[in-house]
């Protein structure tokens, strides 16, 4: 069963008076332990694709289903539900929590999932100490440098075993061997984790790790 | 647990600094307004709260305690005639003037029984002995009434109203509402010092009632037999003459404004603090949704951030008002905050910034949870 499914995906933005069509009918499935590259100038709806994969963002039409069950895309709370069971985002711009530090971040995430105790701060260290940070545990994000804190940053959406990852440009802020880390850090969670991955990147060293590479032009995906 | 809204607010300690001062000043302001606002009024009803008397007996429609106007002493007569009064005696308060060592005249609003002893007067003493009213001229003045006739002490001689009299001692607490010293001196006395009005007249009938009596029925009763008096319970009177300075100085009125103003203020200042604060952390927010976050958490993340400004807020407002005191004090005036009064105000201050809370909830819950992956 695939984590992420979506079937004939449309998205339409309303700007004023027009309607831009960005997506023209996209279908796309990631598979666990499967890692997904997508590629594309910029400005082509790769970010779109990837909210409305993540049920951050509904579609004009189409259907998303995550690890099986069917996001019902009018209900929002709904959808907060689905990214809280299922679902881990990793950002271009880190998006850390500045006044927590690297192990409260991973914390803070597995609260808002409901994990509570002893078995909740358990599984925030495990996950520092696999993105090789437990000297970095009490740092703030400040203190942190750009790898280190996407390190953080992946800790925190691996936190209560999301199905799924969703990272959007995650090395544009990284320099090169930092970013083939993160990289390859993304590669051992799909292989070792099973977990399903997907990548926007410009990056081509994502070439390097991905199962799978899918370019989007003209609101379109050509494998 | 890791408190994020706490530690959101933390990290910003100048605006935090901001928040908590801006309820702080709120609260202060409607503290210590409300404070002073009782403060002047039991000025006004002070003696009648302290003199144990369960019902008085006014003419036709004096105003206040200190306005007060005559009707024959012999009234006093068929109260006591009634089954259930234990006691009942003539209070006389009259204007009389104090003519100062420097040539200036001032008021003094004089208060006098019989029996001051049996009817508490003054309720607390600085020097002198009551009981010395009775040996012939002598008078008590507050001595809060330094403030407008200058020092004095027992054994001084005065001139009041054309007699000269000598201070037996210094009475504690007695005020009115207007300032105008509270003296004390003999029924007689004071009935000769101003004649012309209280000669066989008294201007107010004391009454005690035996215990167990029935205050309300004892009032109906009087009544009946004084037809052209008024009769009060002493809390209906001491209330009437709260209610006269209210409605008539406009002092209600004006705590009602400043108290309006402190909560728009505290409103104001909180609700704009919060909310910029708010949409500097938008994108913290936005991140808290993109992990699973309801609207739920989010609100609680507003609503304790509010809750701690209340809270701190709250505590140094009060210790502010606290620290008034003695400056209060020093001009003459009084805070008197009841239990009831902290209360409202502490739950006040966690209402009005939780409703500032809501004003930012609205924007957040509105916001598009794509920004976290713009730059
Ligand atoms: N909320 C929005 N409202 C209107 N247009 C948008 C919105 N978000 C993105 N777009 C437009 O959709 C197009 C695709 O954006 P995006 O998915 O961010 O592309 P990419 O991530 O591939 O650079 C762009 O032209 C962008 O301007
Ligand atoms: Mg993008």
């Amino acid at each position: 069963m695939p984590v992420l499914e979506a079937s004939d995906i449309v998205k339409e933005y309303q700007e004023g008076r027009n309607r831009t069509r960005i997506l023209h009918g996209v279908s796309l499935t990631v598979e666990p332990g499967e890692v997904v590259a997508l590629e594309g100038p910029s400005g082509s709806g790769k970010t779109t694709l990837l909210q409305i994969l993540g049920c951050i963002l509904s579609p004009t039409e189409g259907r998303v289903k995550v690890n099986g069950e069917p996001a019902d895309l009018s209900d929002a709370s709904a959808l907060a539900e689905l990214r809280k069971r299922h679902i881990g985002f990793v950002f271009q711009q880190f998006n850390l929590f500045p006044s927590l530090n690297a192990l409260e971040n991973v914390q803070y995430a597995l609260q808002v999932k409901g994990h509570r105790g002893r078995g909740l701060k358990e599984e925030a260290r495990r996950w520092i100490e696999a993105m090789e940070l437990s000297d970095r545990a009490h740092y703030l994000p400040r203190d942190l440098s750009g790898g280190q804190k996407q390190r953080v940053a992946i800790a925190r959406a691996m936190a209560g075993n999301p199905a799924a990852l969703l990272a959007d440009e995650p090395t544009a802020n990284l320099d090169s061997q930092v970013g083939t880390q993160v990289l390859q850090l993304f590669r051992s969670l799909a292989t070792d984790h099973g977990r399903g991955v997907l990548i926007v990147t410009h990056d081509p060293k994502v070439r390097d790790i991905a199962d799978r590479v899918l370019r989007i032009r003209d609101g379109l995906i050509h494998a | 647990m890791v408190d994020l809204a706490l530690r959101m607010l933390l990290h910003d300690r100048l605006r935090f600094f901001i928040t908590v001062s801006g309820v702080a000043f709120a609260v202060n302001l409607i503290l210590s307004q409300v404070g002073l606002f009782f403060g002047l009024i039991s000025n006004s009803s002070v003696i009648v709260r302290n003199i144990p008397a369960e019902i008085w007996v006014t003419s036709k429609n004096t105003p206040n305690v200190d306005f007060a106007q005559a009707f024959p002493e012999a009234y006093v007569q068929r109260v006591r005639s009634i089954p259930g009064v234990q006691r009942a005696d003539n209070l006389i308060v009259t204007f009389l003037n104090i003519h100062l060592p420097n040539g200036a005249t001032e008021g003094t609003v004089t208060y006098a029984v019989e029996d001051f002893q049996a009817w508490n007067l003054p309720w607390k003493l600085e020097s002198g002995d009551i009981r010395d009213l009775r040996r012939g001229n002598f008078m008590f003045t507050d001595a809060s009434a330094v403030r407008r006739i200058g020092a004095f002490q027992a054994g001084d001689y005065r001139e009041v109203s054309g007699v000269r009299m000598r201070y037996a001692g210094r009475s504690l607490g007695a005020t009115s509402f207007t300032t105008t010293p509270v003296s004390f001196m003999d029924y007689r006395l004071a009935q000769r010092m101003n004649s012309n009005l209280l000669e066989g007249n008294t201007t107010y009938i004391l009454v005690k009632a035996a215990p167990g009596a029935n205050i309300q029925a004892l009032k109906a009763e009087i009544q009946r037999r004084l037809p052209h008096n008024d009769v009060y319970t002493r809390n209906e009177w001491a209330k009437r003459s709260d209610d006269y300075w209210i409605k008539n100085t406009g002092i209600g009125l004006n705590a009602y404004l400043t108290v309006a103003l402190g909560i728009l203020v505290g409103v104001v200042i909180v609700a704009q603090t919060l909310y910029t604060s708010t949409m500097e952390h938008i994108k913290e927010f936005g991140t808290v949704k993109a992990i699973g976050g309801s609207n739920a958490d989010i609100y609680r993340l507003l609503g304790r951030q509010a809750l701690v400004a209340a809270v701190l807020g709250f505590a140094i407002g009060a210790l502010l008002t606290l620290a008034m005191e003695p400056g209060v004090a020093a001009i003459g005036l009084r805070l008197i905050l009841p239990a009831p009064v902290w209360f409202s105000v502490a739950l006040g201050t966690v209402f009005m910034c939780l409703l500032s809370a809501g004003v930012s909830f609205r924007k957040v819950a509105n916001i598009d949870p794509g920004l976290v992956f713009r730059s």
